[in-house]
């Protein structure tokens, strides 16, 4: 797992504090749309229990709008951070599923990775057969690299991540994940080494995940990092602590082996071993 | 042990690292020499906006201990990059004059990596050769900021709040106010709550076991 980009508000008033019922106003209104773009990430950010919370990002994630460079915001900047926040207030978001599915299909990738984390997130089990047609077509037409631009032709990253925290091991959605261990770029390797690992538990992802802790690039070390603590991959312990990154990504990947794993090592060393790296 | 290539020759070194890597291995080279007059080098590495070369003079600075401390404090506090190296080079040494710098980096440091290594440090200053009303004194301002810093908004800065509360209760009084109200933060970090994840109530709930059982 790649850091996700934050979505940082483009414009927050120099860093004034909103309300939440300020939020909902500005997320309501569509006159500005870096207005509503901000408030929907605060939505998200601030997990926000607000009754018309979920139903305003179903609406704004309909917007749509093109890229407006001006204002610094990208193509279909609201509705990708309506989808964003929606997967943050899982489980709350639930009646959100149709509409997330529905953007699955939308031209815009940006978009259709983001619904992918959501539905992710959500635990949306309907997404599975949609998500596993846009990864059918395997690592060489789905995972292509696209001529004009460093993207993907489908948001793979996205989309494995999504079937491994769905969660059903179902043989169909194994068959769809397991192409992409081949995959030229080594990120894209450990989503589906991640996805696998959650979902069959086998330690052949898991050491395959470690030894992406080797990695020469340190994007690649990070990835592996998250992604073992998404999968809660206690044996990983020792290649954590010794591989070299941030203190801080070592801390969250720890964290998932405590929360997310079981078995040997046992919590006592992980909390160790957290304990040294503060 | 004393390096055998003389300090001038790794400080000449440093300064004529003409890339990045060259940078990292001068500095880990002067950060091994374990000669107090490489602090003040090692200090400045840490504005170089380095990261690789920071660790290695942050792992040099802890080693050389309170002969560190001076240079550190001397830093620009304007320059927020080294000083953000300098609260975890002072949290690693544990001297009681880090006191301010660490109190105000984990009351007020935008980022929770620099706040989190403050907690820490607050936890493993050195206070035996205090006197004892000044050592009481500075456990009291220990304990203050920690206890403030439990309801930090990040986890991780409440996990080392919780760490930080364990090695301090350890040099308190028992029977104590200080020691109560210790006693209270723990039990809140270790309390279930949406944004309080398994993780740092279980910190605070093994630190409350193993002074239990002290």
């Amino acid at each position: 797992m790649t850091a996700r980009p934050t979505a940082a508000p483009a414009d927050h008033r120099a860093g004034e504090p909103i309300s939440e019922s300020e939020a909902i106003a500005r997320l309501r209104q569509n006159a500005d749309p870096s207005q509503q773009y901000y408030a929907a990430w605060w939505l998200g950010r601030m997990r926000s229990q607000h009754p018309e919370a979920v139903p305003l990002l179903r609406d704004a994630l309909r917007q749509r709008r093109g890229r407006d460079p001006g204002a610094g915001i990208e193509e279909n900047a609201v509705a990708r951070n309506a989808a964003r926040a929606l997967g943050k207030l899982a489980p709350a978001a639930t009646d959100a599923i149709p509409d997330l599915l529905a953007v699955l299909g939308d031209p815009d990738d940006g978009l259709r990775e983001a619904a992918a984390r959501a539905l992710g997130d959500l635990r949306a089990e309907s997404a599975l057969k949609p998500i596993c047609q846009l990864l059918a077509s395997g690592p060489n037409q789905a995972g292509a690299s696209r001529p004009d631009s460093p993207r993907l032709m489908e948001p793979c990253e996205a989309l494995l991540e999504a079937l491994g925290d769905i969660g059903i091991a179902d043989p169909a959605v194994l068959a769809v994940v397991e192409p992409f261990i081949d995959h030229a770029r080594p990120l894209i390797r450990s989503a589906a080494a991640r996805a696998l690992l959650q979902l069959t538990g086998e330690p052949r992802w898991g050491d395959l995940l470690v030894s992406l802790l080797n990695h020469h690039q340190l994007q690649v070390r990070r990835a592996a990092l998250m992604d073992l603590g998404a999968a809660g991959w206690r044996p990983a312990l020792e290649s954590i602590r010794r591989t070299p990154a941030e203190n801080s990504l070592k801390l969250i990947a720890l964290r998932g082996l405590v929360e997310q794993g079981c078995g040997a090592p046992a919590e006592d060393a992980l909390l160790a071993c957290m304990d040294e790296l503060l | 042990m004393p390096s055998p290539v003389p300090l001038k020759a790794l400080i000449d070194q440093l300064r004529q690292a003409s890339s990045s890597e060259a940078l990292v291995l001068a500095t880990r080279a002067l950060a091994s020499s374990g000669d107090p007059g490489a602090a003040p080098v090692l200090v400045e590495v840490l504005g170089y906006n380095n990261p690789g070369a920071a660790v290695a003079a942050v792992d040099g600075l802890v080693a050389l201990g309170a002969e560190a401390v001076d240079p550190l404090l001397r830093l620009d506090p304007d320059n927020y990059g080294a000083r953000a190296w300098a609260v975890r080079a002072l949290a690693g040494i544990g001297d009681v004059r880090g006191l301010e710098l660490l109190i105000d980096a984990l009351g007020s440091d935008v980022a929770a990596s620099v706040r989190r290594a403050a907690a820490k440090g607050l936890g493993n200053l050195r206070l035996d050769p205090l006197e004892p009303p000044i050592r009481l004194a500075v456990q009291q301002r220990c304990l203050n900021a920690l206890l403030a810093a439990g309801s930090d908004g990040e986890w991780v800065v409440r996990y080392a709040v919780a760490v930080a509360l364990e090695s301090l209760a350890r040099q308190l009084e028992p029977a104590s106010v200080a020691w109560q109200r210790l006693e209270e933060c723990l039990v809140a970090l270790c309390e279930a709550a949406d944004d309080n994840p398994p993780v740092v109530q279980l910190r605070a709930r093994v630190a409350l076991d193993r002074l239990d059982a002290q």
